[in-house]
C-alpha cells in the first residue's frame, strides 16, 4: 500500500524467516555435528529494505558438546519468545493501517 | 508461506523425539531380558539422529531454501559384551553357571527419556509460537 506497510511486509517476513532457523534448531537439539543457524537481524532488515537478501550469521558465545552440536536450548526459548512478539507488534501496526484505509473507503469520521 | 513449513520442522522433531523415548522405554523393558530372538541377551538400542531438509514436494518450487528438519538416521545397537552374572539355576546358564545378562543401566535410560521428554516439550513451543503467527496473519484478513 504505501512505504510503511513495505517496511512492516519485509519485516514480518524476516521474523518468520528467523523463527523458521529457530524451529530447526530447536529440532536438531539433539542431532549430533549440528550448528546453530540464525541471521545478522539488523543487518538483515537494512538489506531487505533495498530489496537484498538475508544474511547469515555464525553464532558467536556457543558452547559446542562432546558430539559436535552447539545448539543451547535457553537461547532458542528467548528468541521464540522474542519472534512471537516482534511478529504481534508488526502485525497489529499492518491491522492498523488497513482499518485506516479501510474507513477512508467507508468514509467514516474517526 | 514459510510459516507453515516450520511446522514440518517441529513435527520432524517432534517424531524423532517420540522414536527415541520409544526405543528407551524398550531398553527399560527388557533391562532383564537373557533371550531375545538374536540369540543372547537384550542389547540397548539408540537412536542416531540426522538434519535433513524439510518440505512439501510443492515448497522446492517455490523456496529456495530448504528448511533444516531432523530425522532418525538409524539405531545404534550396544555391541559390547554382555555381563556374566553366576546363576547356575536359571535356564539361560551356561556350562559353567552364568548367564550373560543385558548391559542396559536403567538409569541412564530414565535420564535419557527426560532428555527426549524435554526436547518434545521445546518442539511443542516452537510449534505453538509459530501457529500464533500464522494465526496472527489471518487475523489481518478480519
Amino acid at each position: 500500500m504505501d512505504a510503511v506497510s513495505t517496511s512492516l511486509e519485509r519485516y514480518m517476513d524476516l521474523v518468520s524467516m528467523r523463527q523458521k532457523l529457530v524451529s530447526s534448531n530447536i529440532a536438531n537439539a539433539d542431532t549430533p555435528g549440528y550448528k546453530t543457524q540464525d541471521l545478522d537481524f539488523q543487518a538483515s532488515f537494512r538489506s531487505m529494505l533495498d530489496g537484498g537478501t538475508p544474511k547469515e550469521l555464525a553464532v558467536p558465545n556457543l558452547t559446542t558438546r562432546n558430539d559436535g552440536n552447539n545448539v543451547d536450548l535457553d537461547r532458542e526459548a528467548r528468541l521464540l519468545a522474542e519472534n512471537a512478539l516482534r511478529f504481534n507488534v508488526a502485525s497489529s501496526l499492518v491491522k492498523s493501517q488497513i482499518q485506516q484505509v479501510k474507513s477512508a473507503i467507508k468514509e467514516e469520521v474517526s | 508461506m514459510s510459516l507453515f513449513s516450520s511446522l514440518s520442522v517441529s513435527a520432524s522433531g517432534m517424531a524423532a523425539q517420540r522414536t527415541r523415548a520409544a526405543l528407551l522405554v524398550e531398553n527399560i523393558a527388557n533391562s532383564e531380558t537373557t533371550r531375545t530372538p538374536e540369540g543372547g541377551p537384550y542389547r540397548r538400542k539408540d537412536a542416531v539422529f540426522i538434519s535433513t531438509p524439510v518440505g512439501s514436494e510443492f515448497a522446492s518450487e517455490l523456496d529456495s531454501q530448504m528448511q533444516t528438519g531432523v530425522k532418525v538416521s538409524g539405531i545404534s545397537i550396544d555391541q559390547r559384551e554382555p555381563e556374566k552374572q553366576y546363576a547356575p539355576g536359571h535356564p539361560d546358564a551356561d556350562a559353567n553357571g552364568y548367564v550373560n545378562i543385558s548391559r542396559v543401566n536403567p538409569a541412564e535410560d530414565m535420564v535419557d527419556l527426560v532428555s527426549a521428554n524435554r526436547s518434545y516439550q521445546a518442539n511443542v513451543a516452537a510449534m505453538s509460537a509459530v501457529k500464533d503467527m500464522i494465526q496472527r496473519s489471518i487475523d489481518l484478513l478480519k
